[in-house]
């Protein structure tokens, strides 16, 4: 299984070809623009919840973009050691940016 | 368990702030007792090692974050060779063989070849991108 | 380089997704492949999103004064990279024509994509 990282914004190939990647027993986590994907009520937030995958954020990063405080209730925020522990979990890292 | 680690870094230092995200984690993985074997910088991410970049003082300053890891805990900050000097980053020896005024590159870093990332990849447990 | 142990063969899936004339990053994806090849480490190679566009045929970069990325692509075999992956959607979705490919390319659906993603040892995403 994967840990994905995704950072850019739905409106990008990314976003779509890393949510047609995701598998169930996957990891993704969202950093730099990708964490406006997180945003609760957004439709790339209920695409994300859809895929099965196990949904982060990255605390600096949702806090630096604002949206830190209107996540959607799949996403679960994490530091840079929470970080660290998924990629411990998965060995495969696939960053989509 | 603790696991090897290699990180590849893809995003320059001075465009969005993944180079900054690279630094933390791999801060992070040592607090967790994990081994960084290496950091491999590719293509704008050579342009981590300019030696002369300054960052205004409100921001923290990427090349200063690597430099402070590579001094506590002497990791290996290696710049692909061929992506460094079509970005003007020139360690001595090179600024010598081209026949340019100065090194460019700090000293924590060192120029090498992609066979080192290929290493890493066989090596390491663990291989994280950065773009 | 040290010799890498025999045991120790991890498989690498290169994926390269951006265009080249606007990014340096499907040279570096590239070359690292070639260079996985170089070192006889298993190396595997997926053109997606934008970065089928690198594949269109009768590329000439003689005006711009940079590297022919098709003709790279075209010799890969030569480096025993015998096979490049194509994501069929991107494929069609930007107009590149199967029957314009390299003879090595093998076109894939999302299952494939996502079987190349956990069949390899490591990613590296370009």
């Amino acid at each position: 299984m994967l840990l994905h990282t995704l950072g850019r914004s739905p409106a990008h190939n990314a976003f779509h070809d890393c949510l047609a990647a995701l598998g169930p027993g996957d990891a993704l986590l969202l950093l730099g623009d990708g964490v406006y994907a997180a945003r609760v009520g957004s439709q790339a937030a209920a695409l994300l919840a859809g895929s099965g995958a196990s949904l982060f954020v990255l605390d600096a990063d949702a806090s630096l973009a604002g949206v830190r405080e209107c996540l959607a209730p799949q996403v679960t925020l994490v530091d840079d050691d929470g970080f660290v522990a998924l990629s411990e979990r998965y060995s495969r890292h696939m960053a989509w940016y | 368990m603790p696991l090897t680690y290699a990180l590849l870094v893809l995003s320059a230092p001075a465009s969005g702030h993944g180079n900054l995200t690279a630094a933390r984690f791999a801060r992070a993985l040592l607090a967790r007792g994990h081994h960084l074997q290496r950091v491999f910088f590719l293509d704008n991410g050579t342009l981590t090692g300019l030696a002369t970049a300054i960052t205004p003082q409100d921001e923290q300053s990427p090349l200063q974050q690597w430099v402070q890891l590579a001094d506590e805990h002497q990791t290996e900050l290696i710049l692909c060779v061929s992506s460094a000097l079509k970005r003007g980053l020139l360690d001595s020896t090179e600024a010598a063989r081209y026949e340019r005024p100065a090194a460019t590159v700090h000293p924590a870093f060192e120029l090498g070849g992609l066979g080192l990332l290929v290493e890493s990849a066989q090596t390491a447990d663990r291989l994280v991108t950065f773009g | 380089m040290n010799p890498v142990a025999e045991h120790s063969r991890k498989s690498i899936l290169v994926v390269s997704r951006h265009a080249h004339p606007g990014s340096s990053l499907p040279r570096s994806a590239l070359d690292t492949a070639l260079a996985a090849a170089a070192f006889d480490q298993p190396v595997t190679l997926l053109f997606q999103g934008e970065g089928v566009l690198q594949l269109l045929p009768a590329q000439d970069a003689r005006a711009a004064g940079v590297r022919n990325l098709r003709k790279v692509i075209d010799s890969l075999p030569l480096y025993d990279i015998e096979t490049v992956y194509v994501d069929a959607a991107a494929a069609t979705a930007f107009g590149v024509a199967p029957d314009t490919l390299p003879a090595s390319t093998q076109w894939l659906d999302p299952a494939g994509i996502r079987a190349l993603l956990i069949s390899h040892d490591h990613v590296l995403g370009f």
